[in-house]
């Protein structure tokens, strides 16, 4: 065997496991879900093809944008809850010694534990009889703010926005604090030495400097939200009344609970377009160069 | 996170003190705050049903040790707990071999198809999982993967992948080229290099992914209910959210049996913080 040949083969065989599985597992059924959208076809029996008919339903379908709007309102409360907070935060523990090191790990926690744990916990809190969160306001004497606050439909969506808020900001802090602390220490003694304030030194030199670490940062916060339907299948499973409906938990409902495989695929696909418009754009509108 | 720095906005040498001490104050009151509801979950899981309704914010009265032990009984957690483990290791193992192996192969070996093949596994980072769900459940069903293990190693290792052979990529591609040449003119083969050198050194790398992978496949909730509906072969979060529905009124039980299920991932935490908290920095800024 020559060796290019011994090369070639042992590329082949390196590389061909990890892109069988990768191919069968990831790529493979997002084309199967464009393909089951063609179909109406309740999981078992005979799967009729009826065309665009579910793709057009699903463009119709208000449920449907009631889950995208919000997916959205989960994205808005990411970019304009946890980027802030977690930038605060970075810009605060920069040092290292062992008080700054306990805070950080502190901020981190929630994010080990099972989005099932967070959203029991969340949902007990929240509870119209045993929660603490009642509890509070009785103790402090505003009871008539109680509620049943997952099952009131005017407040279950930001009250599951809380949640969530609390346990992505550990990741986003730590990403700002490695890129704060990649800016040359020069560039910050500069400043100094010329007098530049400390509002103005935060907007005109940290800010650029980490503009492309903050552009990662609301690419993550886009493509997490997408993902936020353990915690609402645990806390509310889509309800009252599809109110804290997001898009993966109505795929969900729809294919597992009214046994639309055919539908539930048509809205699989219509995510998978949808996320990939919004990283695309949100990375076209930050593109801006602010340097 | 070694390099010292000072705040970004330093203020006047007199105030200094005084508002490092407030800015500390601030941080300690936001990281309780953030604690509290894990607090509040380890505390109820030893108190009695009556004492986690009357007196929500003080620690039990009295220990109660035996809500562990009950938990444990009643929601099989044993079971879910051998569960768990079993599809995680499972899924650790085949993701690091195939992922660094993949990941020798696209960082020291030049070919036609690399950058296809990088840009593929990139774009793997950014499909979302969900949307996956439906496709991948008809086809498991149709191959008969549909309630075994298999259902959930062979989905998660496909969707660790791309993060396993980016960030041992990355790693493998600063190796100087000469210790691959010397060991090639000693007769090894690439094998050889492969299990003998590229494997041992990128252990950083390695240990990186193999905690994130063990976080997420330990806390997968997704792909465990859809695709496992035996209760002898439930996960620990699955099991979970079904036993907090079922004993929906016994708070103090389903307190203790989400205590022990932490246990594990908050034990790894405090062991790997450092390699956590960095290892998902590096694979959020790489995709």
């Amino acid at each position: 065997m020559t060796t290019s040949a011994r090369i070639k083969g042992f590329i082949l065989i390196g590389i061909l496991p990890a892109l069988l599985i990768y191919l069968f597992f990831v790529v493979v059924p997002i084309f199967w879900s464009a393909y089951y959208g063609f179909f109406d076809w309740k999981g078992i029996g005979a799967a009729k093809f009826i065309g665009f008919d579910n793709y057009a339903e699903v463009v119709r379908d208000p449920i449907f944008w009631k889950g995208f709007k919000n997916n959205m309102l989960i994205v808005a409360a990411s970019v304009f809850g946890q980027v802030p907070i977690a930038m605060i935060l970075a810009l605060l523990l920069t040092r290292s010694n062992l008080f700054q090191k306990m805070i950080r790990a502190s901020v981190f926690m929630p994010m080990v534990l099972s989005s099932v744990v967070v959203g029991i916990i969340w949902s007990y809190i929240y509870h119209p009889q045993i929660g603490i969160l009642n509890f509070l306001l009785d103790s402090v004497g505003l009871e008539n703010l109680k509620k049943a606050w997952l099952s009131e439909p005017s407040v279950s969506m930001y009250m599951i926005m809380i949640p969530i808020i609390w346990n992505y900001i550990g990741p986003y802090m730590i990403i700002f604090i490695a890129a704060l602390q990649n800016i040359p220490s020069e560039i910050n003694d500069a400043a100094q030495i010329d007098g530049v304030g400390s509002t103005r030194k935060l907007f005109q030199i940290t800010l650029p400097m980490i503009w492309d670490t903050i552009k990662v940062v609301v690419v993550l916060c886009i493509s997490g939200s997408l993902k936020a339907f353990d915690l609402i299948y645990v806390m509310t499973g889509g309800g009252p009344a599809h109110t804290t409906e997001v898009l993966a938990s109505y795929m969900y409902n729809s294919t597992f609970n009214v046994y639309r495989f055919g539908y539930g695929s048509a809205i699989s696909t219509s995510i998978i377009i949808l996320s990939l418009i919004l990283i695309l754009g949100s990375q076209y509108l930050m593109k801006r160069d602010y340097r | 996170m070694q390099m010292e720095q000072k705040l970004p906005f330093s203020p006047g040498r007199g105030w200094a003190k005084i508002n490092r001490g407030l800015i500390n104050i601030g941080l300690s009151l936001y990281a309780i705050v953030t604690l509290y509801p894990l607090f509040w979950l380890f505390t109820s899981a030893f108190k009695t049903n009556e004492e986690f309704d009357s007196r929500p914010f003080y620690l039990p009265e009295v220990w109660h040790w035996d809500n562990l032990s009950r938990a444990w009984k009643v929601s099989a957690m044993g079971t879910s707990l051998i569960n768990s483990t079993i599809v995680t290791i499972a899924s650790l193992v085949l993701t690091l071999l195939l992922g660094a192996l993949a990941a020798y192969v696209l960082a020291r070996f030049q070919f036609r198809l690399k950058a296809f093949l990088m840009g593929l596994f990139l774009l793997g980072m950014l499909i979302p999982i969900h949307s996956t769900l439906v496709p991948l459940f008809i086809m498991l069903k149709k191959v008969s993967l549909l309630d075994t293990y298999w259902a959930l190693i062979l989905p998660y290792t496909a969707f660790e992948l791309p993060l396993a052979i980016f960030v041992t990529a990355a790693f493998l591609t600063v190796i100087p080229k000469e210790i691959e040449e010397a060991a090639l003119i000693d007769g090894t083969g690439y094998w050889g290099i492969f299990f003998r050198m590229m494997l041992p050194l990128s252990l950083p790398a390695l240990s990186t992914v193999a905690i994130l992978g063990f976080l997420r496949f330990w806390n997968d909730f997704a792909f465990a209910l859809i695709f496992i509906s035996k209760p002898a072969l439930k996960t620990v979060p699955l099991s979970l959210s079904v036993f907090a529905t079922g004993y929906s009124t016994d708070y103090k039980l389903t307190m203790a049996a989400m205590t022990i299920a932490v246990i594990p991932t908050i034990v790894a935490f405090l062991m790997f913080q450092e390699q956590i908290m960095k290892g998902m920095t590096a694979g959020a800024v790489k995709g």
